[in-house]
Parts: structure tokens; sequence; C-alpha cells
């Protein structure tokens, strides 16, 4: 696989992953606007990620349900952010937040890349990725003074670095006001536990009849 | 009845509707938060069972439209329960009463789902079945409700379209796909002819009286038996019903459906009752401090 095919894959992985979190929260979200909200973020997320995939499908001769769902667990690329189950609200909203500022970085780099295919598509996925970034600054300013909030943002704030490649860390740093020194980052590469188990329900369906349509 | 409240009732019956800001006899305010916070904990409910295989859906298209589809089904309970908190009852209130069993939801909203073929069935039969009660409501006394079910009514129907394009990717799919929306289908029947409620003759019907609801219970059980049963044939499912036809003039019969199963079911004792409103209670009570946070703010 082509140094391309791999970059893709790893943003499309952490797209579906997170976006498959998201949707943990349908029908439970603290408010049902926020259901109503999540729900769309998570079809957002996903959307990106098959956008992606598609990409990387060109390359690899297979097509985008096939990358989402038929590789092994340890051949998904998602950042170990991404996986963890955490299904309480102060996490979820730290960990949206990490992510969209993260991903912000990330989006800014692939739009100014020599490869004008994916560059496009950047801009194109930046354009929904501004309205996650309000909504989730939006709930970080209103949780800044909750001591749980501030907690999971720390916690998860080695894992938010992780998602990036050591260059792009100190621009995420700087945006949201952490440091990167003091820091270990959880790299890409190792994944959770959680990550099996997520697989496990994702592909059920999937897997119960394999090459059938649906 | 006193003279203003029976020319209320004489004034809806011709088909007359009132606005929130109009004056409401108290029986017909109590019957309508009834009625409508009913409906908007069937919605809120209704998405649990489907929720879980939004995580499972087999294509990143069916994954999309499912969600997109849930999250049509929380909208409209945000919609409903609006309506219900502008008669008087807080959203608050109506969320607590639902996860204790005080406040009732849908017969349909109780049963587990097993496989991709409930969720089939489930968003065309279960949508559809629903769709019927809900134009019903178009025409309701109470005019906000009606017209929010304009916005709900064109949902629903692209819902029921989702739930058809599942089972026709199934049906023509392999045996083992085949088998599993019939397992379904064999398994829904039962609730879905319970549904539309026992055959009380509308006119005794109180949410009829107060026009409420404009049909009665069997008119829309035949509506719907008239619309799917046809279109069930026709994919070469069985109806699990051998009494099941249609009459000369146009009227099906069928087996009598439990209706102690009914009654038993939306008192909470169905399969997945309690389940369900304790995961409910656990992430209302889990995140009661999210909510505290938004309103101290």
């Amino acid at each position: 696989m082509n140094a391309r095919a791999r970059l893709l894959l790893a943003i499309a992985d952490d797209e579906l992953i997170v976006g498959w979190r998201d949707s943990e929260w349908t029908g439970i979200a603290p408010t049902l606007e926020e259901d109503v909200a999540f729900s769309s973020i998570a079809q957002n997320e996903i959307g990106h990620a098959r956008a992606l995939y598609q990409l990387a499908a060109a390359e690899l001769g297979n097509d985008a349900d096939a990358l989402a769902f038929d590789r092994a667990p340890d051949e998904y690329r998602c950042a170990p952010f991404v996986e963890l189950h955490l299904l309480d609200w102060a996490h979820t909203i730290a960990r949206r937040y990490l992510y969209e500022e993260a991903d912000r970085v990330r989006l800014d780099a692939l739009r100014r890349s020599d490869d004008a295919e994916l560059a496009g598509l950047a801009a194109k996925i930046d354009r929904e990725e501004a309205y996650h970034r309000m909504h989730a600054e939006m709930w970080a300013a209103r949780l800044r003074d909750e001591p749980r909030f501030r907690a999971a943002v720390d916690e998860l704030w080695p894992y938010a670095l992780g998602m990036l490649e050591p260059e792009l860390r100190p621009e995420l740093a700087r945006r949201v006001g952490l440091s990167v020194e003091s820091t270990q980052a959880i790299e890409r590469g190792e994944h959770t536990p959680e990550l099996a188990e997520l697989w496990s329900t994702m592909t059920e369906v999937r897997r119960s009849a394999p090459g059938a349509a649906w | 009845m006193d003279a203003r409240t029976e020319e209320f009732l004489a004034y809806v019956q011709e088909g007359g509707q009132v606005e929130a800001t109009d004056w409401l006899p108290e029986e017909y305010r109590r019957k309508l938060i009834k009625f409508i916070e009913m409906h908007g904990n069937s919605e809120l409910m209704g998405v649990l069972p489907e929720r879980e295989w939004i995580l499972k859906a087999p294509t990143l298209q069916r994954k999309l439209a499912l969600t997109a589809k849930v999250q049509d089904e929380v909208g409209h309970a945000q919609l409903i329960y609006r309506v219900a908190e502008d008669l008087g009852k807080p959203r608050e209130a109506m969320l607590a009463d639902l996860v204790s069993g005080k406040a009732k939801f849908h017969n349909v909203f109780h049963y587990p789902t097993h496989t991709w073929g409930d969720v089939g069935v489930i968003a065309w039969l279960v949508d559809a079945a629903a769709i019927i009660s809900q134009k019903a409501l178009l025409k309701c006394s109470y005019a906000p409700y009606a017209r929010i079910m304009k916005k709900i009514c064109w949902e629903e129907s692209f819902h029921i379209l989702h739930g058809r394009d599942v089972i026709l990717a199934m049906m023509t799919g392999t045996d083992a796909q085949r088998l599993l929306v019939q397992e379904a289908l064999d398994r829904w029947w039962g609730p879905l002819m319970q549904f539309h409620g026992n055959p009380i003759p509308r006119d005794e019907d109180p949410m009829y009286v107060w026009r409420i609801k404009s049909q009665g219970n069997e008119e829309a059980r035949q509506q719907f038996l008239d619309g799917y049963v046809p279109q069930i044939w026709e994919l070469g499912l069985t109806v699990p019903d051998p009494n099941l036809r249609r009459g000369d003039e146009g009227v099906w019969a069928y087996s009598e459906p439990d209706w102690d199963e009914l009654k038993s079911v939306v008192t909470g004792h169905g399969p997945r009752s309690q389940e369900r409103l304790a995961f409910r209670a656990r992430f209302l009570e889990q995140e009661q401090w999210v909510r505290d946070a938004l309103l101290a703010a």
C-alpha cells in the first residue's frame, strides 16, 4: 500500500469510527436538541469517511464499503483517540472539541497539499466541519467551569495529540491552550481493546452473509 | 356539560379547529395532553430498537439512511412534546412520567429486534401503520398539532420508502436474507394487527368524540391491510394469518388480534418494556448535570 492510500485510510478510519461513536448517543443524548445534533454530526463524519474511502478504493481496486467493513480490526489505521468508548457527556464533548480542533489542523494542511484531488476534498469536508467546530466550541465554553469536563480534556489530551503527525501538534496545542512538551502522545498504530469490540458490532450483519448485497 | 363546552364540542364535531390561545374545556385539554404525550413518547421510544442497528448497518449508505431516519424520529418527538408543553405539561415532567412507567407508548416499541430483517419491517410496515394514524391527525381539532403533522407525515413517507428498499434488497438477495425478512414479518404481524387498537365504535372513542382523531381504530386497520397486504404478497412473503382475506365488499377479514397481549404490553409488560425504560432512565439520570448546567448558564 502506498503512502497516499495509507494517509487516506487513516483519516477515513478516524472519521468512520468517531462517527460511529457519535451515533451511540442517538436516542439517549442529554437533550432532544443534542440528540438531533449528534445524528447530524455522525452523518457528516460517516459521509466524509465514505468520500475518503472512495479515493482510497480507486487506488486499491475495491470499494468504500469493503474498506469500511471488510478489513480485520488490526488493519484499521484510526487513532486510539476515536476508539475509546466514552458514553458520558463530559468525555464525549471533550473528545468532540479536541477532535474538531485536531481535524481542523489536519484539514488545513491537506488543503495546501500538492495532491489536487485530496486538497479539493479536504476543502469540501472543512465546510461541514466548520459547523461541528461551532457546536463543539459552544459546548466547551458552556462546560468550561465544570471540573469533570476539564478533567476529561486533560485525560484525552495525549490521545488527541496522537491523532496528528508530530509537525502539526504544536498548532493544535496553540489552538486549545495545552502543551505538547510535557505530554506523551498516544500514537496511531496500536489499537485499544475497544476497537475490536466496536468492529465486532459494526460488522455483525455484514459478516453474517459475506458477499451479500444489502 | 355546560353550554360553553357543548358549543365547543359541536364546533369541533363540525370540523372546526382551535388554537392554543382559544378557550379549551379542561377535559379536552387533558385528553389532548394524554394523546399527544403518548405520541411523543412513542417517537422517542421507537428510536431505541432502531438505534442498535445504526451501529450494525451493513453498508455506509444504509448506515447514513438509518441515522437520518432515526434523527427524524427524535425531531418528531421534539416537535410533538413542544405542542404538549404549550398545553401545560413541561418536557421534564413528560420524560419523568415516561421512565417511571406512568405514561404509555405504542405497543410496537416494546418488542425486541433480532436481525436486519426487523429493521426493514419496522421502517416499512410499522412506519406504514403509524403514518395511517398520523394522516388522520392532519384534521385534528387542535390546529397546532394538525400543523406539525404535515411535516411529520411527509418525513414518515420517506421512511416507508427506505424500509421498502431495505426489504427489497433482501428479498432479491440470498435465500438466507429472504428468510430473515419472513421471520421478521412473522414476529411483527401480531403487534402490527394490534397497533391501531381494539375495534371500538368510533363514536364511543373519546379521542374521536373530541375530534382529536378523525377516524376509528378499525378504519385505520382496514386501510393498513388494504394498502400493504397486496404489497407484502407481491414480494413473495407469507402473512402468518390463515384467515386473512379481502372480502367481496373490500373489507378485510383476519384472525382476532390478541387484545390481552396489547393491554399487557402497553402497560409496561412487553418483552423489552422495562429494559428500554431502564436504559433511557439511566442516561436521563446520568446526564442530569448537563441540563442543570444549561439552565444555570
